[in-house]
């Protein structure tokens, strides 16, 4: 008898724990090993920041004497943590929880699920490969033509055609994830999860796969037509015989700005799930929230250019005004979170922390996005360090700080396991203060005229102490990471266990075990507003309405 | 947490107090150490940096207050709403408010409409390019460096070239101030820009196309020298792509470009005759540097240098020898990184001369050649 136990339903079981993660169609393992991925990438981009952060410490070239290779790190760096850590992990996070928000089973497609994740780590090996093949892309994460298709000029080696490869693995792998998004959320939802009464996170991840599904297939020829002038004779971009150089940058950001938003909406989703739980109020202005969304998905269509204005080649007026419209929406979302945390009750748990520090630090690099919106001040501004600390302050003390909130959030229900207040709390000082003491006075250096992408600067420009600074925040960052690695693995094995719905939570994954059994859930509450979980607990209607 | 909250750990109060301190502590340290100014771009120099200047601080003090009302929300928020003991009762439910939202809604359209309207302003007055300039240059990028071609009247001859970008080395692009100078921008290679902060301004410079812009240098700044440098990624040697404006006033900028006129026009030095070679010396560049500064060879007699380009494919040097006025003496083709070569120079008479990297006219590519 015991031989036919094997082929029945339990099957599963039988298989090797390893066998298991690596065959599994479970959008959940898969959530999982996305996220774990991500971090992976996290960690090695974090490495090669620290690089640059080193030899930008004092003036003169200290450790990355070979130039060519500084730029190859801090191409890397922003590859890698664009492509191969932002962009996935907040899948990883739409892959876990959106299944479970909207009480589906799985994704549409769980074996395509399964083939998204696995071309991520592919696409990074390729990317990175060039490391020891001679050495990788060197033109920066742009990667402007005719930089990067005239190789006498740029690099050696093999670097931009691995970096090409390796970006459209990852686009096709985003292209699958996002039809499977758009797919589970029309087709999958239980019954009465109408559209408005999905979770803000699932609004998010749909608008998110929509801009991706857009968008990506635009880059995507934008890289071939780079690889067909590299490899095949073409001249897309090449003016001498009839190209246009800055063609590309239009198609490029065509892509790239958009992907802005698919790195940060998903982590607003997040924050926008975490602060009414623990503020135990719902999200202000659910509606309002959507529209602001969709407006956001829209309008992101239409500001690329402002990437360009010094091109000289860019239709100036319309770009400018369209940014500075896209703020608008965003502004409608900064107040309405405000007024999730106003009259609530707060409850300062570290995704609570996470999530505030998303708030603060977001509308620092909403704000210092504006004064580029302003084409006059971009030409000052542009391609300086000015420009670092922006896009930082939208990526990291935006987006980053968000996943740390969803980790912290969400661990419990991945792990059955709560991780550590305490270290938690460790983590978000340090990161936090890291963070400010790295990226707020690039503003200054970018004013005083200190240019992106520089392995070294003159003593007497005056821009030591403040790289200094920068350094040493970049290494506390790097130190905030000790309690988080720590916190995990002793968590995994040792923390508190969790229970069903640990932190009173408003949405369906609380109403299931922690971790969730295959196929999510044995049975689901009644789904009458946007918190079933919610109107469960104290009953629709409870606490009164406003 | 669930139904009643903890009161407050003392690990909680102690990185509470850490965080709040250390932050206060870094704002402190920045307005004291003075980079509270940095937080402004640095005196403009030009009329059009000027106007930028002007709409700068617009946006940065209505940025300021946008900051402090919306942080402020929030701190306030966090402190005033937090949890106490005791508190079991869910708080009032919210859903939102519809004349908050539109509110928040029309406020900012109206700022940033405002904003727009006067960057759009701004705009067209400093991108506006004169028909008939009064001085016009063009400025050629080049990996990695820059020289600038002043034009006669016609917009298109070249009066002369200056061929040295910084000051230090004698070159950089010297403008008369008061009057209104056209820059015109190319490349033969790749991308570049055109900055220099104190404009507050930048251009890229495309291949295939030719980007154009006006500045007028404000008569206070004659005498000084404005650096700049190439701000868009432009491969290996991107940093060492720097440049100077030397503003001058009008009488002396005419003097200079009168003596450059007629330096150009002067029959070249006549070539160093070629001997037997007396020495050998040893030259290496790496990172865009020679490995050394100071060159020394006997008088009257031939000699050679062992050069090796260590730099990666696609980055040239070569070993000029200029006289101490910048005349190029003996000129020599250059070898792409990886390479070495032997260049053999002609006899020189006792003097001090000027051996340069001509790719990449830079302090740390020139050094000083001794003959004696």
């Amino acid at each position: 008898m015991a031989t036919t136990t094997t082929v029945h339903p339990a099957a599963a079981t039988y298989r090797s724990g390893l066998y298991e993660w690596l065959t599994t169609t479970d959008h959940k393992k898969i959530g999982i090993m996305y996220v774990v991925n991500s971090f992976i990438f996290f960690f090695i981009g974090g490495v090669l920041a620290l690089f640059v952060r080193a030899e930008l410490a004092q003036p003169g070239l200290q450790y990355l004497t070979d130039e060519h290779f500084y730029n190859q790190i801090f191409t890397m760096h922003a590859t890698v943590m664009i492509f191969l850590f932002i962009i996935p992990m907040l899948a990883g996070f739409g892959n876990y929880v959106v299944p479970l928000q909207i009480g589906a089973p799985d994704m549409a497609f769980p074996r395509i699920n399964a083939m998204s994740l696995w071309m991520l780590p592919l696409g990074g090996i390729i990317l990175l490969s060039g490391f020891v093949l001679g050495g990788t892309a060197a033109a920066g994460w742009t990667s402007y033509p005719p930089l990067s298709s005239d190789r006498p000029l740029a690099s050696t080696g093999p670097g931009q055609d691995l970096w090409i490869m390796a970006l459209i693995l990852i686009g096709t792998s985003s292209i699958l994830g996002s039809i499977n998004f758009l797919v589970t959320i029309f087709k999958m939802r239980a019954p009465g999860m109408t559209l408005f009464r999905m979770p803000i996170l699932v609004w998010t991840v749909l608008v998110t796969s929509v801009l991706v599904l857009m968008a990506t297939p635009v880059i995507t020829s934008a890289l071939i037509m780079l690889f067909i002038d590299r490899n095949l004779g073409g001249h897309f971009f090449d003016p001498a015989t009839g190209g246009n150089a800055v063609l590309y940058q239009n198609v490029f950001w065509f892509y790239s700005h958009p992907a802005v938003y698919v790195m940060v909406l998903p982590a607003m989703g997040m924050i926008s799930e975490i602060l009414p739980v623990f503020s135990r109020k719902p999200l202000f202005g659910y509606k309002a929230f959507v529209f602001a969304t969709a407006g956001i998905g829209a309008l992101g269509f239409s500001v690329w250019a402002h990437h360009m204005f010094t091109t000289g080649a860019v239709f100036l007026p319309f770009f400018s005004l369209m940014t500075f419209l896209i703020a608008v929406p965003t502004g409608v979302k900064m107040f309405n979170w405000i007024f999730t945390l106003v009259r609530g009750q707060l409850t300062f748990s570290t995704p609570l922390l996470f999530a505030l520090g998303f708030l603060s630090m977001f509308l620092i690099g909403g704000i210092n996005g504006a004064f580029s919106a302003s084409v006059p001040v971009d030409y000052a501004l542009h391609d300086t360090y000015w420009v670092v600390a922006h896009l930082h302050y939208v990526l990291f003390g935006g987006s980053a700080f968000g996943v740390f909130a969803g980790v912290y959030f969400w661990f419990p229900k991945m792990t059955g396991r709560m991780l550590d207040e305490t270290l938690g709390k460790i983590q978000f000082v340090l990161m936090f203060i890291g963070f400010n003491l790295t990226f707020f006075p690039m503003h200054v250096l970018g004013l005083q005229g200190m240019p992106r992408r520089i392995a070294d600067y003159a003593s007497a420009a005056g821009w030591n102490d403040l790289n200094l600074a920068a350094t040493i925040g970049g290494f506390l960052i790097a130190a905030s990471m000790i309690p988080f690695l720590w916190n995990v693995l002793v968590s995994l094995r040792g923390g508190t266990p969790a229970g069903d719905d640990p932190w009173e939570g408003n949405t369906l994954e609380w109403a299931t075990s922690s971790p969730p059994p295959p196929y999510n859930f044995d049975r689901l509450p009644e789904i009458r507003s946007e918190r079933p979980v919610f109107d469960m607990r104290h009953g629709h209607g409870a606490g009164g309405h406003k | 947490m669930s139904s009643s909250p903890r009161n407050t750990r003392p690990s909680d109060l102690i990185l509470l107090v850490i965080l709040v301190v250390t932050m206060v502590a870094l704002t402190v340290a920045f307005f004291a150490g003075g980079y509270w100014d940095g937080m402004f771009p640095p005196d403009a120099v030009t009329t059009q940096g000027d106007e930028i200047r002007s709409l700068y601080d617009i946006v940065f003090w209505i940025a300021v207050a946008i900051f402090i009302v919306v942080e402020g929300l929030i701190v306030y928020s966090v402190i005033r709403y937090r949890r106490k003991p005791g508190q079991d009762d869910l708080p009032v439910q919210t859903h939102g408010h519809n004349l908050l939202e539109i509110a928040w809604t029309v406020v900012p359209t109206l700022i940033v409409a405002y904003l727009f309207v006067i960057s759009f302003q701004t705009l067209s007055s400093i991108d506006a390019v004169a028909r008939t300039p009064d001085v016009k240059i063009r400025a050629v990028a080049e990996q990695f460096r820059w020289q600038f071609d002043y034009l006669a009247d016609d917009g298109v001859t070249t009066l002369f070239t200056e061929e040295v970008a910084t000051a230090d080395l004698g070159g950089g692009m010297h403008v008369p101030v008061g009057v209104n100078v056209q820059l015109e921008l190319t490349t033969p290679d790749v991308i570049h820009a055109f900055y220099v902060p104190r404009f507050l301004f930048k251009r890229d410079v495309v291949p295939g196309m030719t980007n154009v812009f006006d500045f007028t240098i404000d008569p206070a700044e004659a005498g000084q020298t404005f650096s700049g440098q190439c701000a868009e990624l432009c491969g290996t040697g991107h940093r060492v792509m720097l440049l100077d404006v030397v503003a001058m006033r009008q009488t002396e900028y005419e003097a200079w470009k009168a003596a450059k006129i007629e330096q150009a026009n002067a029959t070249p030095a006549p070539t160093a005759s070629a001997g037997p070679v007396g020495v050998t010396l040893t030259v290496g560049a790496l990172n865009i540097a020679f490995d050394q500064l100071s060159l020394e060879v006997p008088a009257d007699q031939a000699f050679a240098i062992d050069f090796t380009n260590s730099d990666p494919p696609g980055v040239l040097h070569d070993i000029d020898i200029r006289a101490a006025d910048g005349t190029v003496l003996q000129d020599q083709p250059t070898i792409d990184g990886g390479e070495s070569t032997t260049y053999t120079f002609g006899a020189l008479p006792a003097g001090a001369y000027t051996f340069i990297c001509s790719v990449h006219p830079i302090p740390a590519m020139t050094g000083t050649l001794t003959v004696r």
